[in-house]
C-alpha cells in the first residue's frame, strides 16, 4: 500500500500536469450559414480569446468584418504543448472545411502557415506578428505576414511616460526576452530618451527564454513582483508588453497609489480593468490587429490581398495610443508632435534596445 | 495461471479506465451544457490517412517518453523529469547538429549520441544527488525540470537566431535531415525518419528488462528493494545507473520533430511530453507494449481533440481532462484488478491442494 | 465494565465458529467452552487458525457461521471497540507502545474519558499496578523500561479499559525464561482475582505450567479439549500435528578441521555511532553448526548482515576459506558461496509478486543454472525451480504462481531449497523454521543436517532453543552485542543459556 500511494502521488501529479494548463472557456458555434461574406477561419495560440489584448483585439476586428463584410466566423483554439504538425494540422482542418481566408494569429504559426499554404493554394493564410512568407523557397502568393510597427507605438507612450514622471525615473515590464517585445523595449526607451536623456529606465523581462510564453504573458504575479519592485525602487511610470501578465502590473500600481502610473498594451487596457484601477491606467500603447484583421478580411473580398508582408505602422494607423480616461489630454500637443516627427520620417525608431542612442 | 486469463486480467485494468474516462467526459460535457452527441461523433470518427501518419508521429515520441520514464519506475524510481531531460537534450542536440561539424547522416548519429548523453547526463544528477545526499529524485527532478527552461532559455538568447519574431537555433543543413517515410501515397504528412527509435527502444527495452541479469537487479529491486539488496544488488549503483538510461532514452524523445520537421531548437518546441510520458508509462503499466498501447491512446486523443472545437465547438482542453481521468483511473483499476489476481491465485493454490489431498485419500 | 463473574461460571462459549477466505478455509466447526476465572491455553501449531479465531473473538473479523456467547449472552462484535465494551482485552505479541511516552500515557493514549489523563488515571494505575503485583511506575519512560516490563504495561492497558476476559497471544515468545517466570506468577493472580485469560502458544511445556484447561486446534479446527493433569508435552504434540513429533537429536558429530569462515573482532556501529556488535570472534569448521542464542534485539540482525555484507564493518575482519572477505560486496560474497535464509522472507528472501522461477534466480543472478553471461536463461531457472519444488516438497500448482499466494512454511521451504542450490560452502541461517508447521520444520532441519554432513558451514541464529539445541554442534550466546557464552548443546540446559542470555547468570 505503501507503494500504492507513491504511485498515486505520481499520478496525481501528471493528471494535474496534463489538465492544470486547460481553461474552461468556450465559443458559441460562430456566424450563420446564411451570409454571403467570406468564411474566416481563426486559429489561436494557447490561451486564445479572453486574453484582454493581442486575441481579444484579433477577435473585435472580426467582429467588424462580421458586420460590415458579411464574413462567418471559425475560431480553433490551441492546447498546451504543441508542435507544428499539431498546428498545421488545425489549419488543414480549417481549410478542408472550407474556410478562407485562414488567419493564424501569433507568430509560432508561421512555420505552419509556410507548410499549408503550400498544400492549399486556393486558401489565403495570414499570420500575425508572422514570419511565414520567409521560410518557403519560392514565395507563395497565398501567404501573407502582418506586422506592426509596435516601437513607433512604444515610443509615443515612451514620451507620455518622459512627460508624466516626477522622479525622472520609468520602467518596462517585457514578457520575454525576444525579438518581438525588444522592439516595444526599444521604441518606449527611445522616446522616454528623446524628452529627456537624464530620465532613468528600468527594464526587467519575466523570463530570458525567448520560447517560454507560460511565464512571459501568462504570469501576473510575476508581472506584479516586477512592477512592483520598480516602484519600490523609486519609479512612477511603468510601461508593460507582457500579455495577461500585464495584470499584475496594474496591480502593483494600484498597490503603490496614487502619484504612480502604468501605462497599457496592445488594446485599451483602460477599457477593460477595474473601475478602482482605471485612475492609474495613463495610456495604453495600441496594436491594432484588429485593424489588420478586419483590412485582410477585406482584401481577400475584394480579391486586392498583397502577399507577404504588410507592416502596419503609425501612418497607416496600425499603432497608436489610447486616450481614454483623459490622463494624456495636457500632453496631446507634444504626443501630436512626436508622432507627426515619425510619419514624415524626421524620427526613425530603433527596433533593437542596443542601438537607442 | 493460464495465459488467457492473465492476457484478460492484464487487459481489464485499462479498459476498466477508458471506460470511466469516458464516462466523466460525458457527464462533465453534460453539465456544462456541450455538445455530447458532437464530442463522441468527432472523437470516435476515423482518421484521414494524413491523421492517421500524425498519431503515429505522436504516438512514437510519446513511447520514447513513456519508456524513460518507465525505466525508472520499474525500479520505484519515479523521474519526473524526463521533461526537462528531454529539453536539455533537443536543445544540444540541435546546437551540435546546427553547427555541421559533421557530413550528413553521421551529423545525425553523432547529435542522437550528444542527446543521449545530455539526457542522461541531466538525469544523472538526480541518481547522484539521492545516492550521496538521500535527496528524493521526486524533488531533484522537479527541480531540475524548472531550472532547464531558464537554462536553455539563457543558452538560446545569447547563440540562437532570429527569424521575424522567432528566435531559434541555426538550422541542421539539409544533407542531415531525416526524411519523412511515405506510408499512404495521399496523406501529405509522413512519418517521421526517427520515430523508429521507438521500435529500437522498446525492443531493446524488453530485451534488457526480462532477459538480462541487469534487467532482473532493476526489477528485483524495484519490487523490493530489501529483497534486491539481500540478493547482492547494490542498488546505489542500480539507481545512478537506471536514472542515466532514463535520462539517456528521454533526450531521444525530441529527435524525431527535430530532424524531421522543425530543424531547429525554437519556438515551435513541444512542451509537455515529459508529463505525457508518466501518463502514458502508467497506462502501459510500464510494460514495453503496454506503453505503445498508451502512447497511441493518448496520441489518438490528442489528434482527433484538435478536431473538437471545429467540429463540434468544444475546447479542446477537454481531452486534456478526459487524459487526466484515464491516468488516475488506471491507477486506481490496476490496484483493484492486482487483488483480485491474488485472490485468485491463493484459490487455485488451495484448489491445487485440495486436489491432492482428495486424490491422496 | 462488566461486573466480576463467578468461578466456574461460563465466560465464553464458541459454537460451531468457520471462517473462510479466499481459497482458505481458515476455521469450521470451533466449539470451545472457557470457565470464567481460569487460565485456558490454546495450542495449535503455525497455520492452524488460532490467529484468525482470536481475531473474530476480538472482533477484528466476522465470523461466516456459528455463535459467539460471553458471559451466557450471545454477541456480534463488528469492531474490537464492541469487543471491549463486553469486557474483552486483548495483549498482543507484538508491542503497541510509544516509547517516548510514559507508562501513564501510554496507558491512557484512546482511553482518555474513563479515568482523564491525570491523577486519577495515575491513582488507577498505581492501584492495578499494586493489586496484581505489576510493579510500573505510571510516569517512568516506556523506552527504559525492559521487555517483560512493556508486557506488563500492554497487561495493564486492557485492565485499565476494565477488561475480564484477557486474551494472550504468545506471550512468552519475546521473553527469556526467567521473565516467563514472572509473567505467570502475575497471570495467576490474575486468574486469582476472577479474571479470565486465554493463553495462546505453541509452547507445550509451558502451556503445561501454566493452563487449568488446554484446548487443541488444528487445521483450523478444535481437536481435543484436555486438562494439563492428564497429558504430558508429548501427548499434546501429538495432538496437535496429528502423528509423531519430529524433535532434534543430536547426531554423530561431521565437524573438521578446515575453517570456512572466521570472524575475528567484528564491531558493528549504527549511524549515530552506537555500538550494535563488539569483539565478535568465532569460527566455523566444514560440517558444522553453530548456533547463536540470544533475546531478539541483542545484534542477531547485525551480525547476520554484517557476515552477508549489508552491513559496514568499524572494524575486525571476516574471512572464507583463509580469503579476506570484509570489504567484499553481497554478491561478491553469494557467488563465492554464503547461502543465506534471511530472518524475515517477506522483505529479504522473496520477491512476493514475482512468480517462483524468477524467485529462484533472486539471490543467484550471477550463477548458473539461471543465467548465461549477462542474459537470464529462463528455462533453466524454471527447471530448478520445478527442482526444488519436487525436492523440497513445496506445495504450488506451478513454478508460474507467484510468491504471495504460497503459504509460509511452503514459501520458506522454496526459500531453503533455493539457498541449498549451487553447492553453498556457508550457509547463513536466520530462524530458518520460524512460522513454518512441524512438518515442514522436520524437512528443513533434516536438510540442513544433511547439508552439514556434506560439509557445509552453517552459522544459526534461532530463538527456538529446542532447534538451537538440537542443530547445532556448538552453541553462542549473543547478549548486548557481545558473545558471552559457549555452551555444548550435549550437556547445556534451557535454564543455563536462558541465564546467559538475559546475563542474570555468572560474569563470563
Amino acid at each position: 500500500m505503501r507503494r500504492m500511494g507513491k504511485i498515486a502521488v505520481i499520478a496525481t501529479v501528471a493528471a494535474l500536469a496534463l489538465t492544470g494548463c486547460g481553461s474552461d472557456d468556450k465559443k458559441e458555434n460562430g456566424g450563420s450559414d446564411s451570409a454571403k461574406g467570406p468564411k474566416v477561419g481563426l486559429a489561436y495560440d494557447v490561451g486564445g480569446r479572453g486574453d484582454q489584448s493581442f486575441n481579444d483585439s484579433a477577435y473585435k476586428g472580426m467582429e467588424k468584418a462580421e458586420k460590415e463584410l458579411g464574413a462567418t466566423i471559425e475560431e480553433a483554439k490551441a492546447a498546451p504543448g504543441e508542435n507544428d504538425d499539431i498546428r498545421a494540422e488545425r489549419l488543414r482542418t480549417l481549410a478542408d472545411a472550407g474556410f478562407n481566408p485562414i488567419i493564424a494569429i501569433g507568430f509560432i504559426y508561421s512555420p505552419a502557415a509556410a507548410t499549408v499554404a503550400a498544400e492549399y493554394p486556393n486558401v489565403k493564410f495570414a499570420v500575425i506578428d508572422g514570419y511565414s512568407s520567409t521560410i518557403p523557397k519560392a514565395p507563395l502568393d497565398n501567404l501573407s505576414d502582418l506586422g506592426f510597427a509596435e516601437e513607433q507605438g512604444s515610443y509615443l507612450v515612451g514620451v507620455a511616460a518622459a512627460l508624466k514622471t516626477k522622479d525622472k525615473h520609468v520602467g518596462f515590464v517585457g514578457g520575454t526576452h525576444g525579438d518581438l517585445i525588444k522592439k516595444f523595449e526599444a521604441g518606449f526607451t527611445a522616446g522616454v530618451k528623446s524628452v529627456d536623456r537624464t530620465i532613468k529606465v528600468d527594464v526587467q523581462y519575466l523570463t530570458e527564454d525567448p520560447n517560454d510564453g507560460a511565464t512571459g504573458f501568462e504570469n501576473p504575479s510575476g508581472g506584479k513582483d516586477a512592477a512592483t519592485a520598480m516602484f519600490d525602487a523609486g519609479a512612477d511610470v511603468v510601461y508593460h508588453a507582457a500579455g495577461k501578465s500585464g495584470l499584475g502590473v496594474f496591480d502593483a500600481v494600484q498597490a503603490a497609489g496614487k502619484g504612480h502610473w502604468a501605462i497599457g498594451v496592445d488594446s485599451d487596457q483602460y477599457l477593460t480593468v477595474d473601475a478602482a484601477q482605471q485612475p492609474f491606467i495613463l495610456t495604453s500603447m495600441l496594436k491594432r490587429v484588429d485593424t489588420a484583421v478586419f483590412d485582410f478580411v477585406k482584401a481577400v473580398k475584394d480579391n486586392t490581398a498583397k502577399p507577404g508582408f504588410t507592416v502596419y505602422d503609425l501612418a497607416a494607423d496600425g499603432v497608436g495610443y489610447s486616450t481614454s480616461g483623459g490622463f494624456v489630454d495636457d500632453i496631446a500637443e507634444q504626443l501630436n508632435a512626436a508622432a507627426e516627427k515619425i510619419k514624415s520620417g524626421a524620427v526613425v525608431v530603433p527596433t533593437d534596445p542596443a542601438k537607442v542612442k | 495461471m493460464n495465459v488467457l486469463r492473465r492476457v484478460l486480467l492484464g487487459l481489464a485494468a485499462p479498459v476498466l479506465a477508458l471506460i470511466v474516462a469516458g464516462l466523466f467526459t460525458t457527464l462533465l460535457l453534460l453539465l456544462t451544457g456541450d455538445d455530447v452527441g458532437g464530442f463522441w461523433d468527432t472523437m470516435l470518427s476515423w482518421p484521414k490517412n494524413r491523421n492517421l501518419v500524425n498519431i503515429l508521429n505522436s504516438a512514437s515520441v510519446l513511447y520514447l517518453s513513456g519508456v524513460a520514464a518507465a525505466i525508472g519506475f520499474r525500479m520505484n524510481l519515479f523521474n519526473i523529469g524526463v521533461e526537462g531531460q528531454y529539453k536539455v537534450a533537443m536543445f544540444a542536440a540541435a546546437v551540435f547538429a546546427g553547427q555541421a561539424w559533421l557530413p550528413g547522416k553521421l551529423n545525425v548519429i553523432a547529435a542522437v549520441l550528444v542527446a543521449m548523453i545530455a539526457g542522461a547526463i541531466w538525469a544523472g544528477i538526480a541518481g547522484i544527488l539521492r545516492t550521496t545526499r538521500g535527496v528524493s529524485e521526486v524533488i531533484s527532478t522537479i527541480m531540475l525540470n524548472a531550472i532547464a527552461g531558464p537554462l536553455v532559455g539563457y543558452f538560446l538568447a545569447k547563440w540562437g537566431q532570429s527569424t521575424g519574431n522567432s528566435t531559434q537555433t541555426k538550422p541542421i543543413p539539409e544533407e542531415s535531415w531525416v526524411g519523412g517515410i511515405t506510408i499512404f501515397s495521399d496523406s501529405v504528412t509522413k512519418l517521421y525518419g526517427l520515430s523508429l527509435l521507438a521500435v529500437v527502444v522498446g525492443v531493446l527495452f524488453w530485451l534488457v528488462l526480462n532477459r538480462t541479469r541487469f534487467g532482473f537487479d532493476l526489477r528485483a529491486t524495484g519490487s523490493s528493494e530489501s529483497a534486491a539488496i539481500a540478493s547482492g544488488v547494490n542498488t546505489k549503483r542500480m539507481i545512478v545507473i537506471s536514472m542515466l538510461l532514463s535520462g539517456a532514452v528521454a533526450g531521444l524523445v525530441g529527435l524525431p520533430v527535430l530532424f524531421g520537421n522543425s530543424h531547429n531548437y525554437g519556438a515551435s518546441f513541444q512542451a509537455g511530453l515529459g508529463f505525457a510520458g508518466i501518463a502514458v508509462a502508467l497506462l502501459g503499466r510500464n510494460n514495453p507494449v503496454g506503453i505503445a498501447f498508451g502512447a497511441l491512446i493518448f496520441a489518438f486523443l490528442t489528434e482527433q481533440g484538435n478536431l473538437l472545437n471545429i467540429m463540434a465547438g468544444i475546447s479542446p482542453d477537454i481531452v486534456a481532462v478526459t487524459q487526466g481521468v484515464i491516468v488516475i483511473a488506471v491507477v486506481i483499476a490496476y490496484e483493484v484488478v492486482r487483488r483480485a489476481r491474488t485472490r485468485i491465485e491463493q484459490a487455485a493454490v488451495a484448489d491445487a491442494l485440495a486436489a491432492e489431498k482428495g486424490a491422496a485419500a | 465494565m462488566t461486573s466480576a463473574v463467578a468461578a466456574g461460571e461460563t465466560a465464553i462459549e464458541l459454537t460451531g465458529i468457520g471462517k473462510r477466505f479466499p481459497g482458505v478455509i481458515a476455521n469450521h466447526d470451533i466449539d470451545i467452552t472457557i470457565q470464567a476465572g481460569t487460565i485456558h491455553a490454546l495450542v495449535g501449531e503455525n497455520g492452524a487458525g488460532k490467529s484468525t479465531l482470536m481475531k473474530i473473538l476480538y472482533g477484528v473479523q466476522k465470523p461466516d457461521d456459528g455463535t459467539i456467547k460471553v458471559n451466557g449472552a450471545e454477541v456480534s462484535f463488528a469492531t474490537p471497540s464492541d469487543a471491549i465494551a463486553h469486557g474483552l482485552g486483548m495483549v498482543f505479541q507484538h508491542f503497541m507502545l510509544a516509547d517516548n511516552l510514559t507508562v501513564l500515557e501510554n496507558v491512557v493514549l484512546g482511553a482518555e474519558s474513563l479515568h482523564g489523563i491525570g491523577d486519577d488515571a495515575r491513582a488507577e494505575i498505581t492501584r492495578i499496578s499494586e493489586v496484581y503485583g505489576f510493579g510500573l511506575d505510571p510516569d517512568e519512560l516506556v523506552e527504559s523500561l525492559g521487555v517483560g516490563e512493556r508486557q506488563r504495561v500492554e497487561i495493564l492497558k486492557v485492565l485499565f479499559r476494565g477488561a475480564r476476559i484477557i486474551i494472550l497471544d504468545e506471550p512468552t515468545a519475546v521473553l527469556v525464561p526467567h521473565e516467563v517466570d514472572a509473567l505467570f506468577e502475575n497471570l495467576r493472580r490474575l486468574r486469582d482475582q476472577g479474571h479470565t485469560l486465554i493463553f495462546i502458544s505453541h509452547k507445550l511445556d509451558e502451556v503445561l505450567a501454566i493452563a487449568d484447561h488446554i484446548t487443541v486446534i488444528r487445521r483450523g479446527t478444535t481437536v481435543a479439549s484436555v486438562l494439563p493433569s492428564e497429558t504430558t508435552s508429548r501427548g499434546l504434540a501429538e495432538l496437535m500435528v496429528g502423528s509423531e513429533l519430529p524433535s532434534p537429536s543430536t547426531e554423530e558429530s561431521t565437524v573438521t578441521e578446515t575453517v570456512l569462515l572466521a570472524v575475528r573482532d567484528l564491531e558493528v556501529t549504527d549511524e549515530d555511532g552506537r555500538q550494535e556488535l563488539a569483539e565478535i570472534s568465532f569460527d566455523i569448521h566444514a560440517g558444522e553448526i553453530v548456533g547463536i542464542a540470544g533475546v531478539e534485539g541483542n545484534g542477531q540482525t547485525e551480525l547476520v548482515e554484517a557476515i552477508i555484507g549489508m552491513r559496514h564493518l568499524s572494524r575486525g575482519t571476516v574471512t572464507m576459506s583463509g580469503t579476506d572477505i570484509t570489504h567484499w560486496t553481497t554478491r561478491q560474497r553469494r557467488e563465492s558461496g554464503i547461502g543465506y535464509i534471511p530472518e524475515d522472507r517477506h522483505r529479504h528472501g522473496l520477491l512476493l509478486d514475482s512468480p517462483l522461477w524468477e524467485n529462484r534466480i533472486l539471490g543467484h543472478q550471477s550463477r548458473p543454472p539461471s543465467v548465461v553471461g549477462p542474459w537470464l536463461n529462463l528455462r533453466g531457472a524454471r527447471a530448478d525451480a520445478e527442482r526444488i519444488i519436487a525436492e523440497y516438497d513445496v506445495r504450488t500448482p506451478g513454478v508460474g504462481t507467484n510468491a504471495r499466494a504460497l503459504s509460509g512454511g511452503n514459501q520458506q521451504k522454496f526459500i531453503v531449497g533455493r539457498e541449498m542450490s549451487g553447492d553453498p560452502k556457508i550457509l547463513v541461517a536466520s530462524h530458518p523454521t520460524r512460522g513454518v508447521d512441524v512438518g515442514a520444520q522436520a524437512q528443513i532441519w533434516s536438510h540442513i543436517k544433511a547439508a552439514r554432513k556434506d560439509g557445509l558451514a552453517v552459522l544459526l541464529i534461532s530463538a527456538d532453543l529446542d532447534e538451537l539445541i538440537g542443530l547445532s554442534d556448538s552453541i553462542r550466546v549473543l547478549l548486548r552485542g557481545r558473545l558471552v557464552g559457549r555452551f555444548d548443546p550435549q550437556s547445556v540446559t534451557p535454564q543455563e543459556l536462558g541465564s546467559a542470555m538475559t546475563g542474570a547468570g555468572d560474569d563470563r
